[in-house]
């Protein structure tokens, strides 16, 4: 009876500390991947994920693989906890064979998984910000305005996909300087575009907040005379006999205010 | 069943006109084919109907929309008076539920869709006003009746044909109708003798206002008070509408170029 125990303490003590260790480690490694991961899949649902990325194209394609993308999420750091625990395991466990080789995964491992998330999160970003581009546009029936949302939506995506690459370590230096010729283009455009726009804008913050004159006052800007009928942020109407003039509140400013008095 | 069917044929028998109103596309286009007249009403035209009548509201009661509907449509010749037409609305939330055969005559005609579409101001402006006038005149101010004149629209011309009783509580100030909290103002306000002016776009120009309009030549019901008059002739002097609430009889009145063009009991709204 007593031989049976004897054998098995006596395999124990054959096998060294260090495995039984690595053996705990690999152990915790796994039990602390799941937690993790069902901790993060109810920590995302709880903040709504689920329902902002409702319908877009990853989260559909995600659905068709039979999963979703806060699964997906929450998979990948289960993933990334049981390659640590495992390289943490063989690290103590003393394996010195390919020693070389897991240092380098261990070291480039984080920056993988760092990678990965990047890359999920600007594509669903990216189809996020395409379909409320969209929903926002769709009053406007302008076939023309149909390139917007795309662009958009690349635009996030590239630059996630600038972020992971240069977390992996490739070279990105050509990407980033496309990147940045796009985003000056974008901002010339824009500025060139509303800049009316923003002039008028700052003075109707102006009129609206001291205003120099008010509704049915009698009064010349840019050149017309009239009662005031409305002032909003971006223009001014006038009428005078019937004829409503819609002036834009940046040259009511560059041009200057009568106020007509009898 | 056979005579459910019956009734639904006998309903649509020989009708001169169908009033769809905001019908889905694939709805619609069922209808293409057919021999009566399609006329489509809805807020935006979505389905690319060729007769299209604009809804501004959302009119919740089934009976306003037809009524506001049928109106559009006499406005624009579509249909005319003693023409059968049927309509196909969604009564409850969803899709075209309800089948209703209405007979257009003149007295559907209550000068609602003339007030909102050719009015200068916005129509949501307003829906707004007539929903604060109704408001006051169901609930009075502090359980008192109490009368209200609001002119909206053009308000250039009518602060120019006016003068204040005293200073302007809305001075410099940036408050428009609609927003929840400017509806309290107006009903705190109310009690002030004088009118309300509200712009275009809604907002609250002035409240205090005594209208100076020339009064000749205005025609509205005798029995009507000095509130009444001054409100019906400013918009004969001006393009704006005047939402007048009755201390006296308690009703909401709308005046249109001089002419009482809607008259409404709150206590039925």
């Amino acid at each position: 009876m007593s031989a049976v125990p004897t054998r098995l303490s006596e395999f124990a003590t054959a096998v060294p500390d260090r495995f039984w260790l690595a053996l705990f480690v690999l152990l915790f490694g796994l039990v602390a991947a799941y937690v993790v991961g069902v901790i993060n899949r109810r920590l995302l649902t709880r903040a709504g994920v689920p329902e902002v990325i409702e319908g877009t194209a990853f989260e559909r394609t995600a659905r068709e693989f039979d999963t979703s993308t806060v699964r997906i999420l929450a998979q990948l750091s289960s993933y990334f906890i049981v390659a640590v625990a495992l390289i943490v395991a063989l690290t103590v466990a003393d394996v010195n064979y390919l020693e070389q080789f897991w240092s380098g995964v261990a070291a480039f491992l984080p920056r993988l998984f760092v990678a990965a998330v990047v890359l999920i999160v600007g594509i669903v970003v990216g189809d996020k910000a395409e379909m409320l581009v969209a929903e926002r546009l769709r009053g406007i029936k302008l076939p023309e305005l149909g390139v917007l949302p795309p662009l958009v939506k690349y635009s996030v995506v590239y630059v996630a996909t600038l972020v992971a690459l240069g977390q992996v370590g490739v070279q990105t230096l050509a990407l980033i300087v496309l990147l940045a010729a796009f985003a000056l283009a974008v901002v010339l455009f824009a500025a060139l575009a509303t800049k009316d726009l923003v002039a008028s804008a700052a003075a109707g913050v102006f009129l609206l907040l001291r205003q120099p004159y008010g509704i049915g006052d009698e009064v010349r800007v840019a050149g017309e005379r009239g009662i005031v009928q409305e002032v909003d942020l971006f223009v001014t109407r006038i009428e005078a006999d019937g004829e409503e003039h819609v002036v834009p509140n940046h040259s009511v400013f560059r041009d200057g205010i009568v106020l007509i008095r009898e | 069943m056979a005579s459910l069917t019956d009734h639904l044929s006998d309903l649509v028998a020989d009708a001169d006109a169908v009033l769809l109103f905001s019908p889905t596309s694939s709805f619609h286009d069922r209808f293409e084919d057919g021999d009566t007249e399609v006329v489509v009403v809805a807020p935006d035209n979505d389905v690319d109907a060729e007769v299209f009548v604009e809804l501004p509201l959302p009119f919740d009661n089934v009976k306003d929309r037809i009524r506001f509907g049928i109106e559009g449509a006499m406005d624009a010749d579509l249909v005319s008076a003693g023409d059968e037409v049927v309509c196909i609305a969604s009564v409850f939330d969803g899709g075209s539920d309800a089948v209703i055969r209405v007979t257009v005559d003149d007295t559907v005609h209550t000068g609602i869709y003339d007030l909102f579409v050719n009015s200068r101001a916005e129509p949501s402006v307003i829906r707004d006003v007539f929903e604060v006038a109704i408001e006051l005149g169901q609930k009075g101010q502090k359980g008192k009746p109490v009368g209200a004149l609001f002119v909206v629209g053009d308000a250039g011309k009518v602060m120019n044909k006016s003068r204040p009783l005293s200073y302007n509580p809305f001075e410099k100030s940036h408050v428009h109708v609609g927003d929840p909290i400017v509806n309290v103002m107006l009903k705190e306000f109310s009690r002030l003798d004088g009118a309300f002016v509200v712009s275009d776009s809604g907002k609250i120009v002035s409240a205090y206002r005594y209208l100076e309009p020339g009064a000749e030549g205005v025609d509205i019901p005798k029995g009507l008070g000095a509130r009444h008059m001054s409100g019906a002739a400013i918009t004969r002097d001006t393009n704006s509408t005047s939402i007048v609430l009755s201390e006296s009889d308690g009703l909401v009145r709308a005046f249109k170029a001089g002419e009482l063009v809607l008259e409404i009991d709150p206590e039925e709204y």
